[in-house]
């Protein structure tokens, strides 16, 4: 049996799980072999001291959603596409936006924004003063720049 | 322009020039968001910007002379709309529709949106709304116009 911190319903009537990041994977294992096979959603939460991950899973026979969360203090989490396929893109948009490391993710790279791109935009301590510009090279690849250049 | 009693009508080159070139202003196929749902009416048979001349909105920017930016460019489209724009054989005109084209928007505190399209390509007229109705845009239609042949409002 895996170890949950703390097991609530939310006003919607979904089961909320909170899990240490060590037993993350045991407990989303558990999950799919009960009948919890969809990953609909991966969400990250910036708390200023520490990241949330949150994992929305249904059940698609008896239509019923749960909801893990789990925190970390290093910006790393496990990755779960081991598990489900889908992980890997919603692990990827959360990595570019949010920069948390999926540890164990086969190929951990920026999802929306080039990869010259200066930090992760919906972290609580991206700095937006700094503008930052993107143009295309003669390969039709995108590159971020802080200088606006030609194009604009 | 003057008639005369035989029906003969004179008028110099350049006005003709003008007069024919904002009577056929097509635009190119080009919408990025919401605002080109509103830009698909003008085209359709309730608003029918035919009357005006644009009858038909091409599929390649070497065949029209309009763009209408309709929806929120974000930065990644940026280059793409520049490149669009400069595919385009002159004369071309640019039309901002929206609010999101004109000034950023409701994105104007984000990271990923063009504070105005007129940093990428020049604009001639601004359409404001969010979105603007789709007789807004055909009053802007008929201002480019009427900017086109130098006349006035004022």
């Amino acid at each position: 049996m895996v170890e949950v911190i703390e097991e609530t319903t939310g006003k919607d009537g979904r089961k909320v799980m909170k899990v240490a990041k060590e037993n993350l994977l045991a407990l989303l294992s558990d999950l799919k072999d009960n009948g919890f096979t969809h990953l609909s959603l991966i969400t990250g939460v910036d708390r200023k001291s520490k990241l949330e991950v949150v994992y929305h899973l249904h059940n698609m026979n008896k239509n019923e959603y749960v909801v893990v969360k789990t925190e970390t203090l290093d910006e790393r989490v496990p990755s779960v596409t081991s598990l489900f396929k889908s992980a890997d893109w919603d692990e990827r948009e959360q990595y570019d936006l949010m920069g948390i490391v999926f540890e164990g993710h086969p190929n951990l790279k920026r999802l929306f924004l080039p990869d010259s791109w200066v930090g992760h935009p919906l972290r609580k301590n991206y700095d937006l003063s700094k503008v930052q510009y993107i143009n295309m090279d003669e390969n039709g690849d995108d590159y971020a720049t802080f200088d606006p250049g030609d194009g604009w | 322009m003057k008639t005369g009693d035989g029906g003969v009508v004179t008028t110099t080159l350049e006005q003709a020039m003008e007069w024919g070139r904002s009577n056929s202003l097509w635009p190119l196929t080009f919408g990025l968001a919401c605002c080109a749902i509103e830009m698909m009416a003008i085209q359709a048979a309730d608003m029918d910007i035919a009357r005006f001349g644009s009858e038909v909105f091409r599929n390649s920017p070497r065949q029209s002379d309009l763009m209408i930016v309709a929806g929120t460019v974000t930065k990644k489209m940026a280059p793409r709309v520049r490149r669009l724009y400069e595919e385009m054989p002159y004369p071309k005109y640019v039309i901002a529709m929206g609010v999101c084209v004109i000034q950023g928007g409701p994105y104007n505190q984000g990271y990923s949106v063009v504070l105005g399209v007129d940093k990428v390509v020049p604009v001639d007229v601004y359409v404001p709304g969010c979105p603007p109705t789709p007789e807004a845009l055909t009053h802007g239609i008929m201002l480019l116009q009427k900017k086109i042949r130098n006349e006035t409002d004022r």
